[in-house]
């Protein structure tokens, strides 16, 4: 690129660059031999570390961490609802930011539009387990913070967790606790929980949320090419692994518990 | 034994109290709180968690502005659980709430000043902006303040305060000291 003018009162860079080569790598075939490329079975989703207390200045908060997605969230609630609508019923908030540096590509340090939709998402899956009824005049706020991004839809499925984990932390009402799974589906079959270079290789994909313990679903999101077919499948593949997240999100709550009685003792 | 018990556990069919319980829309009784599961089948939260006021809490407050008709304070305690700073509610005192006894007397220039703490009982959830505050009982009301000169007051009366170190005393609507 040719400099067009040259600057005497600046250090300048030299007047033409180009940018460098990479060598064509071959991609990493993403399944052998029926495992992946992490050593998971097409059905295994990624291992999940669950933890609240993570920010002492909010009611509640939970960190979580499913492979390399690293997800942070904050519940501030209840609080008065500063619009001037009164209500009668609460107001639930959820705002997702994506870290600058979470993803490959960086983002704006503003909330954008994937930001927003991603918020709505996580909204949707919470909305129905809240008792926000409870809660007159108040508002619910909840705050992700997404560090680290590997997958779009393993982001909505663990902040949904993480936020569902921060509200039990925070002492709201809840009907249950809300878990969530994704999966991708591709010519050699439904994988559970997809990376960001899985979901690139396949065909479509489907989010699923619900409440195990009574066992109802809040939320469901598809997108890309799959057939009605498929989309019961991936919905019935999702819904087998409800059990074992729900057995996350109770032990993670078991042992804040057991830990915070801890603390108080001492 | 008590045991904990995390949202959406069902509980047994006896399990009362109306904290922590919710039904749900098979008749199953399940817990909306993570709470221990006690004996009396009823759910006792080891976390003090701060409410919103509710009718009837008993609600401490700072006097933000005055009017004629009514003083408006800022909610930083409710229910003895004081609510995270910089999060308060908005709650108003009406001239009619108070005292109990002639109310359309009242003079709020005699009864509050800016940057008193108050007591009061919530009274109503009121509309968007405010909650309704009521005084009317001999224990709520004013219980510090600070004379115009600056010293902290004692209370002399239901209706007076004293400032020992300046010596002056000033007109307020006086909470009757609790012995906790």
């Amino acid at each position: 690129m040719a400099q067009p003018s040259f600057d005497r009162r600046r250090v300048n860079g030299p007047e033409e660059s180009f940018p460098p080569i990479f060598p064509d790598l071959p991609a990493e075939p993403l399944v052998t031999n029926g495992k992946r490329r992490d050593g998971r079975a097409l059905n295994d989703v990624r291992p999940i570390f669950l933890q609240t207390g993570l920010i002492s200045q909010a009611n509640g908060s939970a960190y979580i961490e499913t492979g390399n997605t690293k997800i942070a969230c904050a519940v501030y609630a209840p609080r008065q609802l500063k619009n001037a609508q009164y209500s009668d019923v609460g107001r639930l908030n959820v705002e997702v930011k994506f870290a600058p540096f979470s993803s490959k590509i960086r983002r704006a340090h503003l909330r954008d539009v994937e930001d927003r939709s991603i918020g709505q998402l996580v909204y949707q899956s919470l909305l129905p387990a809240v008792q926000l009824h409870l809660f007159p005049k108040s508002s619910i706020d909840v705050f992700i913070t997404i560090i680290e991004n590997d997958g779009l839809e393993s982001c909505v499925a663990s902040a949904s967790m993480a936020a569902s984990t921060a509200l039990a932390d925070a002492g709201i009402e809840m009907l249950g606790m809300v878990v969530s799974c994704c999966s991708a589906i591709n010519d050699d079959g439904i994988w559970l929980d997809p990376d960001t270079a899985e979901v690139k290789a396949s065909r479509g994909t489907l989010l699923l949320a619900g409440l195990p313990a009574l066992g109802t679903i809040t939320n469901l999101w598809q997108a890309g090419q799959i057939t009605s077919l498929d989309a019961l499948r991936c919905i019935d593949a999702c819904h087998e692994r409800f059990k074992d997240l729900h057995d996350v999100v109770i032990d993670a709550l078991m042992q804040s518990n057991r830990a915070k009685q801890a603390q108080a003792l001492s | 034994m008590s045991s904990l018990v995390l949202p959406g556990q069902p509980l047994g069919p006896s399990a009362k109290g109306s904290l922590g319980v919710y039904v749900d829309s098979n008749g199953v009784h399940r817990a909306s709180l993570i709470g221990l599961f006690k004996p009396d089948k009823s759910i006792m939260i080891p976390k003090l968690r701060p409410n919103a006021p509710s009718e009837n809490s008993i609600v401490i407050g700072t006097v933000m502005r005055l009017s004629s008709q009514q003083a408006s304070l800022s909610i930083t305690v409710v229910d003895g659980i004081a609510l995270p700073h910089g999060e308060d509610y908005v709650g108003v005192i009406r001239q009619q709430d108070v005292r109990a006894t002639e109310v359309d007397r009242v003079k709020l220039g005699d009864c509050f000043r800016g940057g008193d703490i108050v007591k009061g009982q919530v009274i109503s959830i009121g509309d968007s902006r405010s909650y309704y505050i009521s005084t009317a009982r001999a224990d709520l009301g004013v219980m510090f303040a600070t004379s115009e000169a600056g010293n902290p007051m004692e209370p002399m009366s239901w209706e007076e305060m004293y400032s020992p170190r300046d010596g002056t005393r000033e007109k307020r609507k006086v909470a009757r000291p609790t012995t906790e």
